[in-house]
C-alpha cells in the first residue's frame, strides 16, 4: 500500500509541479508518444499485410479450379503493365454466360472494350500527368472498382471486357478467389534491405524514448532531495521518481495513440502505390499493441531507475556519481562482438530462411546497439585525454569530463541512425550496382515488348505499331521458334511444341542490331549465323538440318551453315542460369527466304531520351496491339521498382528520425542551459564574453557528435561491406552517401545548437544575475 | 592621458540611482561613494536594495535613472561589451555560494578570469597557484569545487576575485553560507589580501560581525542609502 502511495505521490508531483512540471510532463509525453507511434505503426505491418493479402486472395484466379457443368463461367487473362515506376495490373474478362463470376469490387458484367478501373487509376487517366497512359486499354471506362477489390487506395488496377480470349492462353473460372496463395515473397536481397531498414528506423526510436524520459531529470532530482529532507528514504524516492515517469509514459501512450490514429488516415497514401493500404487496415496486432502498452512504461521506469543510480539523492542535495566512476569498456564490447558473430555467416552468402532473417536482424540490432553503448565510453575516454585550448574549449572539455552522459545520450540516436543509414545506403548502392551489372546492353535498344502468343500476327506488326508511338526512334523484331534435328523421314509434325530433349533448340531471327541484344557479337553482317551454347548444353553440329516451327506448321527445313560462329551469351541473361537449350541466332539473309512461324516475338525498341514518358507511350502502343504483351525497359525492373520504394520509405523515415532527434537535442540543450543559468550569470558578471560561452556550448555538443559520427561511419561502413558481401556485390565505399548522411546529421546538430543560442543570450544578460 | 585619481577622490560613485522591477522599487535616489583601497560595507535588512545597489555599482544592472561613474567614466553610458571588459579587468566578484565552475578544478577556477583576459594558460595557472597559497587553500588546487568544503570553496572564490588584481572587489554576502569560524577566517584573509593589493571592497552583508571588517558602513533601507559612517 505504501508503495502505491509513493507511486501516486510521484504522479501527483508530476502533474502538480506548476508550469515547469507541466512542460516536463509534456516533453516526456511527446517524446514517448512519438516512439509509441512508431512502434504501433511497426506493430500494424502484419495486419496491413494480412488485409491486403485477403483482398488480393479474394480476386485471385485459381488456374486449377474444378469446373462444374452448367455453372456460369468466364475466361480471364492477367495483364501486367507499368506506368513510370508503378505497376498497373489488370485482368481481361470474357464472360461466357449471363451470370459469369464478377471480381470483388465490380458490380456489372463487362462488354468487350468496357473498362472498370481503380479510383487511383481513374484519377491518373483523367489527369494531364497520365497522358501517356490514356487509351492503353481503350477509353470506355464504365465504372470504378470498389474498396473490397483493391489492396489499397493508391493501387493502379483495372478490369477489361474482351471477346478475344481463347482457351489456349486464358483461364476458365467459375468464381474468383481460392487460388493457392503463391507468395513469391521478396527476393532475399530485398528482404535483407527491408529488414535492415526496419532495424535502422526503429532502434533510434528506442534510444529516443529512453532519452525523452530523462528530460528535466535534474529538476526532478532536486525535488527528490527536498523529499529526502522531509523524511523520504531512498526506496521511496525511487518509487516517487517511477511514479513521475509513469505519468509521463501514460501521457506518451495517449499522445502516441492519437498520433497513430491521425497518421493512420494518411499513411496508406504516403507509401508507394504498390504498397498502399486503407486506414482501417492499419490496426496493430493485439499482442504487439499490448506489448507496446506494457513495455513502454516498464522500459521508461527502468531507464529512470537506472539513471537514478548515477546520482546520490541526499537531503541536502544531489551528488552525481559520474565523476567518480569511470565507464567500463569490456561489457560494452559484448554487444557489437555478438552482433558481428551473428552477421559472420552472411559473408558466405544470403538465403531467405527464417533463421537467416532472425540472425541478420539480431546481428544488426546488437551491432547498432553497440554504437549506443560504446559511444559514452568513447567520449569519456577521449575527453579525459583532452586538455589545453581556449577557455571555451576548456570549459566544454571540463564539463564533458565531469558529466558527458547528457550530451552523449542526445547524440546516441544520431550515431545509431547514421550508422544504420550508411549501412543501408551501402546495400542499396550495391543492389543498384548488381542490377546494373546484370543489365543487357541498352546502347541500341532501351525497351522491349515480348509477345508470347503472336497468333499468326504478320511479321512487322509490332514494328509498324510501335514505330508510330511518340518517342520511339527505332524498332527491331526478334522472332523465335523451336527447332529439332530433322531425322531421316521426319516431318514438322514431329517438331516439339516445347523443349523435350537435348536436340531441341531455339532459332531466333533478326537484324544484327537485334541479335547483338542476345549475345556478345563482335562483327555481324546479313547472312551471318551465330550459336549460343549455355553451360551444360550440347553445341549443335554445323551442317545439321532442322525442322522449324510448331507442330502442324508447314514442313520447313533449314541447315545450320558451317560458317556459324559460336558466341557467348550476354552476362546475367537467362543463358547464364544453365539448363537452357542452345540458341541459333540467324540474320535474315541466312534463312534463304524462309519465313518463320514464330512461337514468340520480341520487339526491341529504341527510345528518344528527350521525349518525356516515351517508354509509356510505347507501352500504350503495345497494349493496343495486344493488352497481354509484356512491355518493359531492358533492365531488372522489379528490383529497380522495389528499390525506388525502399528509397522513398527510407527518405521519409530518415527525415522523421532526424526531426525527432533534432527535437530531442534541442530540448537537451535548453534544459542544460536552464540548469546552469546561475553559473552562466556569474561567468558573465566577471566579464566572460558571450562568444566564449556560445563556443563552450557548441564544443560541448560538437565533441560528442564528432566522436559519434566517426564511430557511426566506421560501424556503418563495416556493416555496409558485410551486407555487400552477403548479396555478392562488389565492395564499394559510398563516399557520397556517407558524406550526405553525416552532413545532414551534423547540420541537425548545428541547427539545434544554434536554436539554443537565443536562450543562452537571454540567460546571460547581466540582469539575469538578479535571480542569483 | 587619464590621470590616476587622488586617494581622497571617490573611485566609484553612484548618484541618485533609481531602479524598479515591475511595480517594485528597488532603488530610490540611492547615492554612495567608494574610495580607492577602502572597504565599504552595505548593510540593511533583506529586500532593502543593497544587492541591487552592488549590481548597479558593478555595471551588472543598468539603473532606470541616475549615474554610476568609475574612475571618471560613466558606466551607465557604456556599451555592454565595455562594461564586460571593465568587469573582466578592473572588478572582482565574490558571491554567497562561491559560484565556482563545477567542472574546473579549484586552480583552474582561479585562473579563469586571467584566461578570459587573454593570459596564457601556464602564466594564469602560476598566478592562480600563488593566490591559492596566499589564501591557504593550495591543498584543494587539483580538486573540483564539489570536493572542497564550504570555507575552502569561498576562499577559492576570493582568490578568483583577486587574481586579476582588480581595483574594486564586489562581495555579496561572502560568508552567508559559512559557519562563524569559517566566516571569520574567510573575512580575515579576504580583507587582508584586498588591502595588500590596494583593491577597494564593496561588501554586502547584514551581519555586523562581517561589517566590522570594513572602513565605512552605509545602511540601505527602502532603496535609499540612509547613512554613511565609519565602521569603527
Amino acid at each position: 500500500m505504501r508503495r502505491i502511495d509513493d507511486l501516486a505521490l510521484g504522479i501527483r508531483l508530476s502533474v502538480g509541479g506548476g508550469r515547469s512540471g507541466w512542460v516536463r510532463l509534456a516533453l516526456i509525453a511527446v517524446g514517448v508518444g512519438l516512439g509509441v507511434t512508431m512502434l504501433l505503426i511497426a506493430a500494424s505491418i502484419p495486419t496491413v499485410r494480412d488485409a491486403r493479402d485477403a483482398r488480393d486472395g479474394a480476386r485471385s484466379v485459381d488456374t486449377g479450379q474444378e469446373l462444374s457443368l452448367g455453372s456460369p463461367s468466364a475466361l480471364v487473362q492477367e495483364v501486367r503493365s507499368t506506368y513510370r515506376e508503378d505497376p498497373v495490373v489488370g485482368l481481361m474478362i470474357q464472360p461466357e454466360h449471363d451470370g459469369a463470376p464478377l471480381p470483388p469490387g465490380v458490380t456489372q458484367q463487362l462488354a468487350p472494350g468496357d473498362l472498370v478501373v481503380s479510383p487511383a487509376l481513374a484519377d491518373l487517366l483523367a489527369s494531364h500527368d497520365g497522358a501517356a497512359l490514356q487509351g492503353r486499354w481503350g477509353d470506355r471506362v464504365v465504372g470504378t472498382i470498389g474498396d473490397d477489390g483493391l489492396t489499397g487506395p493508391e493501387e493502379l488496377r483495372f478490369y477489361l471486357g474482351t471477346d478475344q480470349l481463347t482457351d489456349a492462353t486464358a483461364t476458365r473460372i467459375q468464381s474468383f478467389g481460392g487460388a493457392e496463395s503463391f507468395d513469391e515473397g521478396l527476393d532475399p536481397t530485398l528482404l535483407l534491405l527491408v529488414l535492415v531498414g526496419m532495424v535502422v528506423l526503429l532502434l533510434p526510436v528506442a534510444i529516443f524514448v529512453s532519452t525523452a524520459v530523462r528530460f528535466g531529470s535534474e529538476n526532478r532530482d532536486r525535488r527528490l532531495a527536498a523529499l529526502r529532507l522531509v523524511g523520504a528514504d531512498v526506496g521511496m524516492t525511487r518509487r516517487i521518481a517511477a511514479g513521475e515517469t509513469l505519468a509521463g509514459a501514460a501521457g506518451g501512450l495517449v499522445v502516441g495513440t492519437l498520433l497513430f490514429l491521425a497518421i493512420g488516415q494518411l499513411a496508406g497514401y504516403a507509401v508507394p502505390a504498390s504498397m498502399s493500404f486503407y486506414p482501417e487496415d492499419l490496426r496493430p496486432v493485439p499482442v504487439l499493441a499490448a506489448l507496446t502498452v506494457v513495455l513502454v512504461p516498464v522500459t521508461t521506469v527502468l531507464v529512470t531507475l537506472s539513471a537514478l543510480k548515477q546520482v546520490l539523492v541526499e537531503p541536502l542535495g544531489v551528488v552525481r556519481r559520474s565523476g567518480e566512476r569511470r565507464r567500463r569498456f569490456w561489457w560494452r564490447l559484448v554487444f557489437p562482438v555478438a552482433g558481428v558473430a551473428l552477421l559472420t555467416p552472411l559473408l558466405g552468402g544470403l538465403d531467405g530462411s527464417l533463421g537467416s532473417q532472425v540472425m541478420v536482424v539480431a546481428g544488426l540490432v546488437l551491432v547498432l546497439a553497440g554504437v549506443a553503448l560504446l559511444l559514452p565510453w568513447l567520449v569519456e575516454a577521449t575527453v579525459h585525454r583532452l586538455s589545453g585550448g581556449s577557455v571555451a574549449w576548456e570549459l566544454a572539455v571540463r564539463r564533458l569530463q565531469l558529466d558527458s552522459g547528457t550530451a552523449v545520450r542526445a547524440v546516441s540516436g544520431i550515431a545509431v541512425s547514421v550508422a544504420g543509414l550508411i549501412a543501408i545506403q551501402g546495400l542499396v548502392g550495391a543492389i543498384g550496382t548488381l542490377s546494373a551489372e546484370s543489365q543487357a546492353d541498352t546502347s541500341t535498344f532501351q525497351a522491349a515488348v515480348l509477345d508470347i502468343a503472336p497468333n499468326g500476327r504478320s511479321a512487322g506488326t509490332w514494328t509498324s505499331a510501335l514505330a508510330g508511338a511518340e518517342g520511339v526512334t527505332a524498332v527491331g523484331e526478334l522472332t523465335s521458334t523451336w527447332a529439332r534435328t530433322a531425322a531421316d523421314g521426319a516431318t514438322s509434325d514431329d517438331a516439339p511444341t516445347e523443349p523435350v530433349g537435348d536436340d531441341d533448340m531455339l532459332v531466333e531471327s533478326g537484324t544484327c542490331e537485334v541479335l547483338a541484344q542476345e549475345a556478345r557479337i563482335d562483327a555481324c553482317a546479313d547472312g551471318d549465323v551465330f550459336v549460343v551454347v549455355p553451360e551444360g548444353a550440347n553445341a549443335p553440329a554445323p551442317g545439321s538440318t532442322y525442322l522449324l516451327g510448331p507442330a502442324g506448321s508447314d514442313d520447313v527445313r533449314w541447315t545450320l551453315p558451317a560458317s556459324a560462329e559460336v558466341v557467348d551469351p550476354p552476362s546475367g541473361g537467362v543463358d547464364a542460369m544453365g539448363g537452357m537449350p542452345p540458341r541459333i541466332l540467324v540474320t535474315a539473309g541466312a534463312l534463304d527466304g524462309i519465313r518463320l512461324d514464330p512461337e514468340s516475338v520480341t520487339a526491341y525498341v529504341a527510345l528518344d531520351p528527350a521525349v518525356p514518358d516515351a517508354l509509356d507511350h510505347m507501352r500504350t502502343a503495345a497494349a493496343q496491339v495486344d493488352p497481354a504483351a509484356f512491355a518493359s525497359p531492358i533492365e531488372q525492373e522489379r528490383i529497380a521498382s522495389v528499390l525506388g520504394g525502399v528509397r522513398q520509405s527510407l527518405l521519409v523515415g530518415t527525415v522523421a528520425l532526424l526531426l525527432l532527434i533534432g527535437a530531442s537535442m534541442l530540448v537537451n540543450v535548453v534544459e542544460q542551459l536552464r540548469e546552469r543559468r546561475q553559473l552562466l550569470a556569474v561567468l558573465v558578471a566577471f566579464g566572460t564574453r558571450r562568444r566564449t560561452l556560445g563556443g563552450s556550448v557548441l564544443f560541448q555538443v560538437a565533441i560528442p557528435v564528432l566522436l559519434g559520427l566517426t564511430l557511426a561511419v566506421l560501424t556503418g561502413s563495416g556493416l555496409a561491406l558485410a551486407l555487400q558481401t552477403a548479396v555478392d556485390a562488389p565492395l564499394t565505399f559510398d563516399w557520397v552517401g556517407v558524406g550526405v548522411t553525416s552532413g545532414a546529421a551534423a547540420l541537425v546538430v548545428l541547427l539545434t545548437t544554434a536554436a539554443g543560442l537565443p536562450l543562452l543570450w537571454r540567460l546571460t544578460r547581466p540582469e539575469a544575475l538578479r535571480s542569483e | 592621458m587619464p590621470t590616476e585619481p587622488l586617494l581622497t577622490e571617490p573611485l566609484l560613485t553612484a548618484e541618485n540611482l533609481h531602479l524598479s522591477f515591475g511595480s517594485t522599487t528597488a532603488l530610490d535616489s540611492a547615492s554612495v561613494e567608494v574610495r580607492a583601497g577602502e572597504v565599504l560595507a552595505l548593510m540593511g535588512p533583506s529586500g532593502s536594495g543593497k544587492s541591487t545597489l552592488l549590481h548597479c555599482l558593478a555595471g551588472i544592472l543598468h539603473p532606470d535613472a541616475g549615474r554610476v561613474t568609475y574612475a571618471g567614466r560613466d558606466l551607465t553610458a557604456m556599451h555592454d561589451d565595455e562594461r564586460s571588459a571593465l568587469r573582466r579587468s578592473e572588478f572582482g566578484f565574490v558571491f554567497q555560494f562561491g559560484q565556482l565552475v563545477p567542472e574546473l578544478t579549484c586552480l583552474e577556477n582561479v585562473a579563469l578570469p586571467l584566461r578570459l583576459g587573454g593570459a596564457p594558460r601556464r602564466a594564469a595557472l602560476s598566478s592562480a597557484k600563488a593566490w591559492l597559497e596566499r589564501l591557504e587553500v593550495s591543498d584543494v588546487a587539483d580538486k573540483r569545487p564539489g570536493q572542497a568544503s564550504g570555507g575552502q570553496g569561498q576562499r577559492v572564490a576570493v582568490a578568483r576575485a583577486l587574481v586579476t588584481r582588480p581595483k574594486v572587489v564586489f562581495a555579496d554576502e561572502p560568508t552567508g553560507a559559512l559557519d562563524s569560524l569559517n566566516g571569520e577566517r574567510v573575512m580575515q584573509l579576504f580583507v587582508a589580501a584586498a588591502r595588500e593589493t590596494g583593491a577597494a571592497v564593496v561588501l554586502v552583508t547584514h551581519e555586523p560581525r562581517v561589517a566590522a571588517y570594513s572602513d565605512h558602513e552605509a545602511v540601505v533601507r527602502d532603496g535609499r542609502v540612509r547613512a554613511r559612517e565609519y565602521a569603527r
